[in-house]
């Protein structure tokens, strides 16, 4: 049975503000009709984010640029505990990409020390979607616009406040620790927190029909297939090989580890990489299975839904469409996949 | 916190110069480190970076660590500049390795192409430790030119112990042996081959006729194993680089049955 409270509005914006004295806060700030993380600082007004907002959740646990050793030999890692942080206003999609983000660092033979310790140090509290941008095509992918699982405490907006869902031990600890902003949610308010649910899905729905985007289900084929098609070509043609794609992503979780020399220490950094990199899978002597853009173009998506489909049971994209926004070719993900599809003899 | 990426400490207690691009670094690790044959580590110079090698010694050595380096990139330029007595750092070691238990009681057709004989020099050594326990070792080996073969001295030695034939792309004047690709030497072996192994390092151009010949003499894929060359920079399944299908090379390879690849397109690129 599900643990749901109700906060008002303001008790809400009371409980973030004293969440403060223990912890970095952050929400999203609007921003030109988009919305940007912003560490909360009183101040602020708390505006719920309807849809997602620009920055991937990726970079609050994996930085564009950090270091990974403070030099190579130092056999422990010398990093100061980092301050617990909340972060407010992920959506389902958000959610869905630390599934894979978790899969690449904190499973596998070794865990990532520097994830691993952000992640256990960070509460995610996510909120449903109560609009959706044109990019947006979670429902392709089978994701809703509303999380049910993989956050800490989840906000439904209603009149005049917020439904407070608990998605775990440390949600409940959070609201058993702060009682007084929050109070049982009345059954009335679920039903309305349910019928604002079917009423955005049906909405998006429409939306994502006229993208004529193929279902999950034949997408792993479809990339397969298409292979040696053109279209990878064709597409990359206006590609400029900036790797926004992959940086905004939200599963993209390549990474290049650089050495350089400070006095007599050898720290080792770790930066974020791109697959649209001319020299991403080059080898010293100079061979290079991704040597042109249209095999890199195509790698991105037998990454995301062939590899990942294979290793972990789900593609790498959630259908966030931050990548057709940041794209500045207008490389659009949905339009490759729907062109896949036709060119693939596999009914769709 | 133990960290994943830090190295250990190694010191270069001496090089050998092998051919004119080609040196064996011997290292010292500050402590003993154990490899499985065929498992690569990453090495890297203080500062300026790391590169995964495959080590080309008696992995039943637990406190020396050799390994041959052809000066190919920015990194390995370096290390070839570098004089004894100089300290590196060693991660690993990282993936898999030949699977030693499976080869017992069969015929090993080992073939091998320019530095790629230095991953199979450690295999070698780790069979001639137990040699009893497989029941024919052949060695095949292919250089572009008499220069560039390495390992001279030790061939001549193996050749006591195993059947080993070896070859030049281009012959010099003093050169007196085969001239061919080292596919011209696959034949005439008394091998079941339908029950024998054969285990394939060195370029990928090489790697890549050299299965197809396999194949067409009637190696079964699943009895080739390849050492795949990928950009490994992690090696730990972490960092993107090294995928092909649905196998990261860092961390499900470097050795793979030809069997898992022959459906991956374009896997000799």
């Amino acid at each position: 049975m599900s643990e749901i409270y109700y906060s008002q509005a303001a008790s809400w914006k009371n409980f973030l503000t004293e969440l403060r004295q223990s912890f970095r806060v952050y929400v999203p700030q609007k921003n030109n009709g988009d919305y940007l993380y912003q560490e909360y600082r009183d101040p602020v007004n708390f505006s719920f984010n309807s849809y997602r907002a620009v920055q991937p959740v990726k970079s609050f646990l994996f930085y564009t640029k950090e270091i990974i050793a403070e030099d190579i030999f130092t056999r422990d890692l010398n990093t100061e505990e980092p301050r617990p942080t909340v972060v407010v206003g992920l959506k389902n999609c958000d959610l869905h990409s630390l599934k894979v983000q978790d899969f690449v660092f904190k499973e596998g033979i070794e865990v990532d020390p520097l994830y691993s310790q952000r992640r256990e140090n960070t509460i995610f509290i996510s909120g449903d979607c109560s609009g959706f941008k044109e990019v947006c095509f979670c429902l392709a992918l089978e994701i809703y616009p509303h999380p049910k699982e993989g956050f800490d405490l989840n906000l439904s907006p209603v009149s005049d406040g917020y439904l407070v869902e608990v998605g775990s031990e440390r949600g409940r600890d959070l609201v058993g620790r702060y009682q007084k902003f929050f109070q049982p949610a009345k059954q009335t308010q679920i039903e309305v927190r349910e019928s604002k649910r079917r009423g955005l899905i049906e909405e998006l729905d429409r939306h994502i029909k006229e993208k004529d985007i193929p279902k999950r289900t034949i997408l792993q084929s479809i990339v397969r297939q298409g292979y040696s098609s053109d279209l990878w070509k064709n597409f990359c043609l206006s590609c400029v090989e900036c790797g926004a794609c992959n940086f905004i992503c939200c599963t993209c979780h390549c990474f290049l580890i650089g050495d350089t020399q400070i006095k007599d220490r050898n720290p080792r950094l770790r930066v974020w990489d791109s697959c649209q990199y001319a020299n991403f899978a080059r080898v010293a002597g100079g061979a290079n299975p991704l040597k042109r853009r249209a095999q890199r173009l195509r790698n991105r998506f037998l990454k995301k839904f062939d590899f990942f489909v294979d290793n972990l049971g789900m593609p790498a994209c959630e259908g966030c469409g931050r990548c057709i926004e940041a794209c500045p070719a207008r490389i659009d993900i949905r339009e490759i996949l729907r062109e896949l599809a036709k060119v693939s003899p596999i009914p769709t | 916190m133990y960290n994943i990426y830090q190295a250990q400490p190694a010191i270069i207690e001496d090089i050998i110069e092998e051919t004119p691009t080609i040196k064996s670094f011997i290292l010292r690790p500050q402590r003993d480190f154990s490899f499985s044959t065929g498992q690569f580590i990453e090495l890297s110079l203080p500062g300026i970076g790391e590169a995964p090698f495959t080590p080309s010694s008696d992995p039943n050595k637990k406190d020396k660590l050799e390994v041959t380096i052809m000066n190919v990139g920015r990194l390995t330029q370096q290390l070839h500049s570098l004089s004894k007595n100089v300290r590196v750092g060693i991660r690993g070691p990282y993936g898999n390795g030949y699977p030693l238990e499976e080869f017992k009681g069969r015929e090993i057709l080992i073939v091998g192409g320019g530095v790629g004989l230095a991953p199979l020099r450690s295999l070698l050594l780790s069979l001639f430790s137990e040699l009893k326990q497989y029941k024919k070792v052949l060695l095949r080996y292919g250089a572009r030119t008499p220069k560039d073969t390495l390992y001279r001295n030790l061939l001549s030695e193996w050749s006591k112990k195993i059947d080993v034939i070896t070859t030049v792309d281009t012959a010099d004047k003093e050169y007196k042996g085969n001239v061919g690709l080292v596919t011209t030497i696959l034949k005439d072996f008394s091998i079941d081959v339908k029950k024998a192994v054969s285990v394939v390092c060195g370029p990928p151009i090489m790697m890549k006729f050299t299965t197809l010949k396999l194949i067409d003499l009637g190696f079964k894929p699943e009895n080739i194993y390849l050492s795949m060359e990928k950009n490994m920079s992690c090696g730990l399944g972490k960092c993107g680089h090294c995928r092909i299908g649905k196998y990261y090379v860092c961390k499900d390879g470097p050795v793979f049955t030809y069997d898992k690849l022959e459906n991956i397109p374009d896997i000799w690129d």
